[in-house]
């Protein structure tokens, strides 16, 4: 049987502690019983205290800040399908910065540009389907769809057939913008669209209307609800 | 399965679990680091490394803890090279306080703020245990200490809390 002092130390580090010797003791220390409960109730509220979500969208003045004063890289890697881990340099304003790492991303699954056999929707909807979005027919044919890591958040990533040919398209609900943003870098062309929820990117290689091609993928999008 | 197929389902497993872990990741580093930027950087970085020695994963049910132990080296590695030598909580707190500011009603606010002033020794076990569900075999495992050591750091982290909440640290039997 222990006593007072030590089932309150007990108590004190494991609140919900199974201990049959603290049980025990609660049974026959009302005082202690008492001590235990509070201690519990203390824990609930720690454990909402503790639920914070720091991952929480910045403001349009900490991503500038967060841009000069913290990151001078980022990882561009896709963790989920066909891709390599990469380190993309983040240089100057937060506008170049997405660019280049949209190029990173692109340059670093040269795979998934490689399939051209249209994907089931299975496998489409669930590249989707945790952001609540779809693709509707149009666009073009989907031969590949993953969620990849972007920017430290998993977005997913698409490559569209289009009539002009294969985009690769990643959805970025995370990156907000105020302007459609165009890339030209390393033979890619491509675009960052405003979107209902974030931003989209779409990027090829070799495409003229790369501005008509997004078009008609970000139509062909439904955000969701 | 072939070569490219494996390396395929490699990837798609370690997505996986990057998607659904992240997230403790995040916050497990962010009231270690107490800087939502350093947090960041340092989960980020974590699953770099975590991606390059994946194959070392025996068993993906172990992940949560394997990741954690990343991310506490990795935290580690930040401090060494950029921690001051004076912490001023008061900087911190301001510096967080969007995050600090989360939804909950005054109790648990005035919790958050007591908990973010906690000295890390006392911090980070209580946030294995309350908020990740460790018991204190793991996080004496994770920890590297004894599990008496885990013990007493909880006890005091609850009295510490206790006395900045306005309870008495140890009531009378």
């Amino acid at each position: 049987m222990i006593d007072c002092l030590e089932f309150r130390r007990r108590a004190g580090a494991e609140p919900f502690t199974a201990d049959t010797d603290v049980a025990a003791h609660r049974q026959g220390c009302p005082a202690c019983a008492r001590h235990q409960d509070e201690l519990r109730a203390m824990d609930g509220v720690i454990r909402q205290a503790l639920a914070v979500d720091p991952a929480r969208p910045a403001t349009p003045t900490e991503v500038t800040a967060g841009a000069t004063r913290r990151r001078f890289f980022a990882i561009a890697a896709s963790l989920v399908a066909g891709a390599a881990v990469g380190v993309v340099l983040l240089v100057g304003a937060p506008r170049a910065s997405i660019a280049r790492e949209v190029i990173g991303h692109v340059e670093h699954e040269p795979g998934a540009m490689d399939a051209t056999a249209p994907l089931a929707p299975a496998a489409l909807a669930e590249a989707l389907q945790p952001d609540g979005a779809r693709l509707h027919p149009g666009a073009g044919d989907v031969t590949f769809a993953a969620r990849c890591i972007f920017d430290g958040h998993v977005v997913p990533h698409l490559v569209v057939q289009t009539p002009q040919g294969p985009v690769t398209v990643l959805m970025l609900r995370h990156r907000t913008l105020d302007e459609p943003l165009h890339l030209s870098e390393s033979g890619y062309e491509g675009v960052v669209l405003p979107a209902p929820r974030g931003s989209i990117a779409i990027v090829g290689e070799g495409i003229a209307d790369i501005d008509g091609v997004a078009r008609t993928v970000f139509e062909s999008v439904d955000w969701g609800s | 399965m072939n070569r490219a197929g494996g390396e395929t389902d490699r990837r798609r497993r370690f997505g996986r679990l990057c998607e659904s872990l992240r997230p403790d990741l995040l916050r497990f580093a962010w009231w270690l680091g107490r800087d939502r930027g350093l947090a960041e950087d340092v989960v980020q970085e974590s699953l770099l490394r975590a991606w390059k020695s994946f194959d070392s994963l025996e068993d993906e049910g172990k992940a949560r803890s394997w990741l954690l132990t990343i991310v506490r080296r990795e935290l580690a590695r930040s401090f060494e090279k950029k921690r001051p030598e004076l912490t001023d909580v008061d900087a911190l707190v301001a510096a967080e306080s969007a995050v600090l500011a989360a939804p909950g009603d005054e109790r648990v606010e005035e919790m958050r703020a007591a908990i973010f002033r906690l000295e890390e020794e006392y911090r980070e076990p209580l946030v294995l245990q309350v908020l990740l569900g460790y018991s204190t075999k793991e996080i004496a495992d994770l920890m590297g200490m004894q599990q008496g050591a885990v013990l007493t750091r909880l006890f005091r982290a609850r009295a510490r809390l206790r006395q900045q909440m306005g309870l008495a640290a140890e009531p009378e039997p």
